[in-house]
């Protein structure tokens, strides 16, 4: 926790963070690279930042100048960074230490930490489960204690479903909030940068330090930023909470259920107003071909980029397209040049009405009636996943039932969307977390964390940190 | 001519501005290969494009120029296709709602006006250059990320000389819109044309070819005759037209073949998710509609109604926007119009073309150039003597040092020309008879005397008009 709390001694608490990650590494396998921290620790000492001597991890699609990013896949293996994206500017800026760099699915596609360049990522709390995705490295990170703060980046839920699955705070603010610029996309429309921590006045803080307009990113919001942590307030009375009531039909676990309503229980008695909501069932079932189609479309084109030719890796050929070609097959996996083909092929022009411009369509009707159930509440919850974190064996998921349709993919909404949202832990079942998802209306981002403040305070469940067996 | 001709021109025109149209990295021509880029321009992992305002601002005059409607919700999309000129493995333009629409240019040829419709205008970025060199290939990305816009003309062309004064009319409004330097041989103006050839009356339209690469305006008017020589040769020797891109051989004086067009290409075409739709706002465009650069007319026009130049030289100073605005900077500094006028086209004219540079200020500053004119005007020095100052300006120095240091100062005064003009009349008792028994060439003689007799200091003028009147009392 760094929230209110000065660091006295930035060398041992960076070292005991690289001391840490560096144990784990062996079990988790979270970890992608670890960078030279000296000269930060010499320029935190000196500062008076927000996040002064800070160790953070950052997810390895975040570009560092001199510093290796991957985006996790092969093609980007041997890529050092030219440049430093706006929140590592930030971040350096407020006296943060960089640590290293963290594994994820590959640029970001995949819900499981098993799509990474550098193998599977396991769940600090059982390491035979997931830890979801796409952002597991960061999520285990600050769970396992190796850090209080990492970054992610979220195009589905990619920081909301892993922060569920290992018991800590992930937040994705509202589209625009923060800089994008020297994120290595995933699909632009839908991307957001996320973080983790393990409380809520940790992340209120996180966001006075990465929030702001940027230039370079022209879907940045000019919209001043607030002061999320002094304005902190936890106070549940009055506060009209709206529960998915979609959601909670489609949930079949008990025990998640028994954690969500208890916990509902608790904020009435703290004099919070409980409504529930129903959104159109049917177009609720859409959420997952919609964010494919949209994701995979501006996926396919973002990465075009990844030729072979400028930077990254080259495989060699008789003639250009060969050239390129033979770089893209063999530096991306399988699961990414799929992806790629169902991007390339809903946006062609005979299909493109059919695909990407209905998908669009029914987006728009969507985030209507994301619009709607928000109206007269101040936040939208739900519980953040179905279960607690799968077994790594686990491929069985019926992908078209309304237990994955609806309960496992309501958080694309907030992409969709682009509200704010973050997941809290809300407690553990037989020893895993699993956390609640909350959602507010656009820039209402106080209004999320003073209500996640309110339930951290009925959960008791803050700071909590995965016992990695060494 | 047997068949009626049918051309739609399509011209690519980068834009002056001093970054480039989605980064901050500089615009150039000439510099060192691959200096003027940033990650942005080199497609780099996380970049995005930030939209240039100057360039809006600019295709919005290119817009008004052309008699185009704006849309004021500017929208760009994503062309997508792999090549190595292509960084990002898209371009950035606008497909779907191009800022202009539906406008029109009137041009001239042999006296007779057209009006030639404007289907669309549209921003977007330019491509790397790439060199071939046998089986290596070079890439400069200086290039790369330049802003353009692209203008595509409605198939309204029927000529090689209409479609040459097109080209013409669109170069002088984008070179005195300030919006591009318009040349055509370093490629900041591009233009390929569209030619097809159907029979009179014939209400559908042939196949068309087109012509790519074309690098001066005298070359569009050949290779557009060119080509329709050879369309018109194959339809009377019973084969068709291949869809097909051609390109001009200076040599042969042909169109070559390039490539054949073989269905479609795909472009997958959809909006860019990185720029939101920005809607130009009142103020903005109030701002630049009222500081809408002059064209190369109404310049004209204001040189032969405002200053009384005759049609033939506004036409000429306006022919180019170098030579226009080096003759307002002249005039401005006090010069008379007239004068520089006759002064640019006879001497500064033909000088610029011996150096070949029509950087007109860089060898004479249109200061020197308006004080030696005044020098004239105000009878100091003589049109001679101005003509030798003339050639020791093109040195740099200043008019008023050479007159100084040459001593040549034209005498005006009245009183000190009378003296001369007396010692002559005196030596001279021959010429005086002459003049009295009507011989009017006494006259020019006796001037010259005076002007041998002042070392060519005596003002011409008045010498001959003291003569007469000096003569009219013997």
């Amino acid at each position: 926790m760094f929230a209110n709390r000065k660091i006295e001694n930035i060398e041992m608490e960076v070292m005991d963070a690289v001391n840490q990650a560096r144990k784990q590494q062996p079990l988790l396998n979270a970890m992608v690279s670890f960078t030279e921290v000296d000269e930060a620790i010499e320029y935190a000492k000196s500062s008076s930042g927000k996040m002064a001597g800070l160790p953070i991890i950052l997810k390895d699609n975040v570009l560092t100048k001199g510093v290796r990013t991957t985006g996790s896949v092969q093609i980007l293996d041997n890529y050092i960074g030219t440049y430093d994206a706006t929140i590592t500017t930030k971040l350096k800026e407020a006296g943060a230490v960089i640590i290293g760099k963290s594994a994820l699915d590959g640029l970001g596609m995949g819900g499981t930490g098993t799509n990474c360049h550098t193998g599977f990522v396991h769940n600090p709390y059982d390491l035979t489960r997931m830890a979801g995705g796409s952002s597991v490295g960061s999520a285990v990170l600050v769970a396992s204690g190796a850090v209080a703060f990492a970054i992610g980046s979220d195009t589905g839920d990619s920081v909301r479903k892993p922060a569920s699955f290992v018991g800590i705070v992930g937040v994705k603010p509202t589209y625009g909030r923060i800089s994008r610029y020297g994120i290595i996309p995933y699909a632009s429309s839908l991307d957001h940068v996320g973080y983790f921590t393990r409380g809520v006045e940790d992340a209120a803080l996180s966001l006075e330090v990465l929030a702001g307009r940027d230039d370079k990113d022209m879907t940045s919001s000019f919209r001043e930023v607030e002061n999320y942590l002094a304005n902190l307030n936890g106070d549940l009375t009055g506060k009209t909470i709206g529960i998915m009531g979609n959601v909670i039909d489609a949930i079949r676990s008990k025990e998640v259920l028994v954690l969500f309503n208890d916990l509902v229980e608790k904020c009435k008695a703290a004099g919070a107003i409980i409504k529930v909501i129903h959104m159109d069932p049917v177009r609720l079932k859409t959420c997952l071909p919609v964010y494919y189609i949209i994701a995979n479309s501006e996926a396919t084109a973002n990465h075009s980029n990844l030729d072979g030719v400028r930077f990254g890796m080259q495989e060699r050929g008789d003639s250009l397209e060969e050239l390129m070609t033979n770089s893209r097959t063999k530096g991306f996996s399988f699961l990414l040049r799929k992806r790629f083909i169902i991007g390339s092929y809903s946006l062609a022009d005979e299909n493109q009405d059919l695909l990407l411009r209905k998908a669009q369509k029914v987006r728009r009707l969507l985030v209507e009636d994301f619009k709607v159930a928000l109206a007269d509440i101040d936040v939208l919850i739900a519980p953040a996943s179905s279960d607690v974190a799968p077994l790594l064996t686990d491929t069985s998921a019926d992908q078209l039932s309304a237990r994955y349709l609806i309960a496992e993919n309501h958080m694309v909404l907030g992409n969709f969307s682009g509200y704010p949202s973050m997941t809290i832990p809300m407690g553990k079942i037989n020893g895993l977390p699993i956390g609640i998802n909350l959602t507010a209306k656009p820039f209402e981002e106080q209004v999320l964390f003073d209500i996640a403040l309110g339930m951290e305070h009925l959960t008791g469940c803050k700071n909590m940190m995965a016992e990695v067996m060494l | 001519m047997s068949f009626e001709v049918i051309i739609g021109i399509e011209i690519h025109c980068e834009l002056k501005t001093k970054t480039k149209m989605f980064s901050g990295a500089p615009v150039s021509f000439g510099n060192l290969p691959n200096t003027c880029v940033n990650e942005i321009d080199l497609g780099h992992p996380g970049t995005l494009p930030s939209l240039n305002k100057r360039a809006v601002e600019l295709a919005i005059i290119a817009c008004e120029l052309m008699n185009c409607e704006i849309d004021r919700l500017i929208r760009f999309d994503r062309k997508n296709y792999y090549y190595s000129d292509l960084p990002k493995g898209y371009q950035i333009t606008q497909q779907f709602h191009p800022i202009g629409r539906g406008g029109y240019v009137d041009i001239e040829v042999d006296g007779v006006s057209k009006r030639i419709g404007i289907n669309r205008l549209h921003m977007e970025e330019d491509t790397a250059k790439q060199f071939h060199h046998g089986d290596v290939t070079w890439i400069d990305f200086n290039r790369a990320g330049t802003p353009l816009v692209e203008i595509v003309s409605e198939p309204d062309i029927r000529s090689g000389k209409e479609a040459a004064a097109f080209v013409e009319k669109m170069k002088s409004l984008l070179e005195f819109g300030d919006i591009s330097d318009v040349k055509m041989e370093e490629g900041s103006l591009r233009c390929d044309v569209n030619i097809s050839l159907r029979p009179y009356g014939f209400e559908g339209y042939g196949t068309k070819v087109e012509i790519k690469n074309l690098n001066s305006v005298n070359n569009v008017l050949r290779a557009v005759e060119a080509e329709i020589a050879r369309q018109t040769d194959v339809y009377f020797k019973g084969e068709s037209i291949v869809q097909s891109t051609r390109r001009y051989d200076e040599t042969s004086r042909k169109t070559v073949l390039m490539r054949k067009k073989e269905g479609a290409v795909d472009y997958k075409y959809f909006p860019e998710p990185n720029i939101p739709p920005i809607m130009i706002s009142d103020e903005f465009y109030r701002k630049v509609k009222s500081n809408l650069p002059k064209t190369a007319q109404q310049r004209k026009e204001d040189y032969i109604h405002l200053l009384g130049l005759s049609d033939y030289d506004a036409s000429i100073l306006t022919s180019g926007k170098d030579l226009s605005d080096y003759f307002d900077a002249i005039v401005s500094c006090g010069a008379p119009a007239k004068n520089t006028a006759n002064w640019l086209i006879s001497e500064v004219l033909s000088v610029a073309q011996l150096r070949n540079n029509r950087r007109f200020a860089d060898w004479i500053q249109p200061q020197h150039m308006s004080d030696l004119l005044v020098l004239v005007s105000e009878g100091k020095i003589s049109g001679k003597q101005a003509k030798e100052v003339f050639a020791d300006m093109i040195q740099g120095e200043s008019p008023k040092d050479i007159v100084a240091k040459k001593g040549l100062v034209q005498v005006s005064d009245e009183g000190h020309l009378l003296c001369w003009v007396l010692e002559v009349l005196s030596n001279n008792a021959q010429s005086i008879e002459d003049y009295k028994n009507g011989k009017d060439r006494a006259l020019g003689f006796l001037v010259g005397q005076v002007m041998k007799l002042s070392k060519g200091k005596a003002n011409p003028a008045m010498t001959s008009e003291l003569l007469v009147q000096e003569l009219s009392k013997r």
